[in-house]
């Protein structure tokens, strides 16, 4: 009696044993099916993340051939301002207003460019280029602004030598406005002109056509399409400058 | 006694589950220092596409139809490959994706060096042409091998601890697996 009540009790605890392993292995794979569940719950939205971002960049990045442009603005030449449209040769000047190395450039050639543009010896067509940051922007769309009112070269140049450190938060709207305004433009409109970002979508075209045209640092001078060799020293030596000019015919 | 066994593993596993070894450490440090990078990079260049697409450009290697979507797309991939490593979901993918992208990059940067190019990686924003006095070759391909390193680490061991691919009904999950496999070969 004693021999079988010991073994039947210790029979109903391996069953026991059994069951609850049973239990406990049904308990794990309704858990690792729900773990995988919420795993892909929060994979989700993360890959949403992903595909929207790409899509939205690569949209983002297009041309726009239905944007306003400044009317100086020519298609043609990646929506760059031209200066005398007929003349030859041809100064492509990508620059952007915040970067330091766009004002040596200025120092030294500045005044060569604008005697060029103001007196149809060649064809000059600015790119305003903005990857440095959002106040690139900003006077990327103020300088279209001051084409429109026919003195981008005068805003050019102020803003050259009024450059401010990068990315300061110097040059917020009312700045912007206010160095118009000292570079000789109409207060009103050129004011309404810069705070509603009326050529920001133009100032996008110019960066994809950058992109395109395969520029890759500002200044980024061609001469007849074809780039001044930044190690020359042309960039910031006047004389290297307008020896590279004559040779390509400027007179 | 003996075929009681089973019945004290489960306590043993419940012990078990909630200490940790040294691998755990290690792999949720190469998770968060991998995935941190990634998702810093990528962070800082999503935004401003046109400069990452430059980035891209001036490593001279794809041609410009190729390498500007590249730069458009990229900061978003690794801020995806960044977020899955840092919460631990599928670790093993995101392993190896990270540790992919870590390769390419020290292939990149390897091969700017070699063809005696000036450029910045621009891994974490910026890049495009530099002084060549200001190239830092040489530290950008150490940076990036020690976060393939954390890639390949994570493929080897995932370790899943301090993951959402831990996560579960309290501790039922794949640890009691593994750790009574570990019980098992202790008793073996």
């Amino acid at each position: 009696m004693a021999e079988e009540s010991k073994e039947s009790r210790s029979q109903a605890r391996l069953a026991a044993a059994a069951e609850r392993k049973a239990l406990a292995e049904a308990a794990a794979k309704k858990a690792r099916r729900s773990r995988m569940l919420v795993s892909l719950a929060v994979v989700a939205p993360i890959l949403l993340v992903v595909i929207v971002g790409v899509s939205i960049s690569l949209v983002k990045t297009k041309v726009d051939s239905t944007v306003t442009a400044p009317s100086i603005a020519s298609k043609a030449d990646g929506y760059g301002l031209v200066f005398n449209a007929s003349a030859k040769p041809q100064i492509d000047v990508w620059e952007d207003f915040q970067c330091p190395a766009c004002k040596n450039f200025e120092d030294a050639n500045g005044a060569t460019v604008h005697t060029l543009a103001t007196t149809g010896k060649a064809r000059v067509v600015f790119h305003s280029l903005s990857f440095l940051g959002a106040e690139s922007v900003i006077l990327a769309n103020a300088g279209a602004c001051a084409a429109d009112e026919g003195k981008f070269l005068q805003f050019h140049d102020y803003l050259y030598k009024n450059q401010k450190p990068e990315n300061s938060a110097y040059w917020g709207l009312n700045r912007v406005t206010a160095a118009g305004v000292a570079a000789g433009l109409p207060k009103k409109s050129f004011t309404e002109c810069v705070k509603s970002g009326k050529f920001a979508k133009w100032v996008e075209n110019i960066a994809a056509d950058g992109a395109k045209a395969n520029i890759n640092q500002t200044p980024t001078v061609l001469i007849n399409g074809k780039e001044i060799d930044r190690n020359s020293g042309a960039y910031i030596d006047s004389s290297l400058f307008n020896k590279a000019l004559a040779d390509a015919g400027v007179k | 006694m003996a075929k009681s066994a089973p019945l004290y593993t489960s306590v043993a596993v419940n012990f078990r589950a909630r200490t940790f070894s040294g691998t755990d450490v290690i792999a949720l440090l190469a998770r968060l220092v991998l995935g941190g990078a990634l998702l810093l990079a990528g962070g800082l260049k999503a935004l401003h596409p046109y400069q990452a697409a430059a980035a891209v450009r001036a490593y001279e290697i794809l041609p410009i139809s190729l390498a500007n979507p590249l730069g458009y797309a990229l900061p978003w991939v690794e801020i995806g490959v960044g977020l899955i490593l840092v919460l631990g979901l599928f670790i093993r993918i995101g392993a190896l994706l990270g540790a992919l992208m870590m390769l390419i990059f020290i292939i990149g940067v390897g091969s700017a060096w070699a063809r005696g190019l000036s450029i910045d990686c621009g891994c974490f924003g910026g890049g495009g042409a530099v002084d060549p006095s200001k190239t830092a070759y040489a530290s950008e391909i150490v940076r990036d091998a020690i976060f393939f390193a954390c890639g390949a680490f994570l493929l080897w061991r995932p370790g899943t601890r301090w993951s959402m691919d831990a996560m579960g009904s309290g501790r039922i999950t794949s640890d009691l697996y593994e750790d009574e496999l570990d019980v098992e070969e202790m008793e073996g």
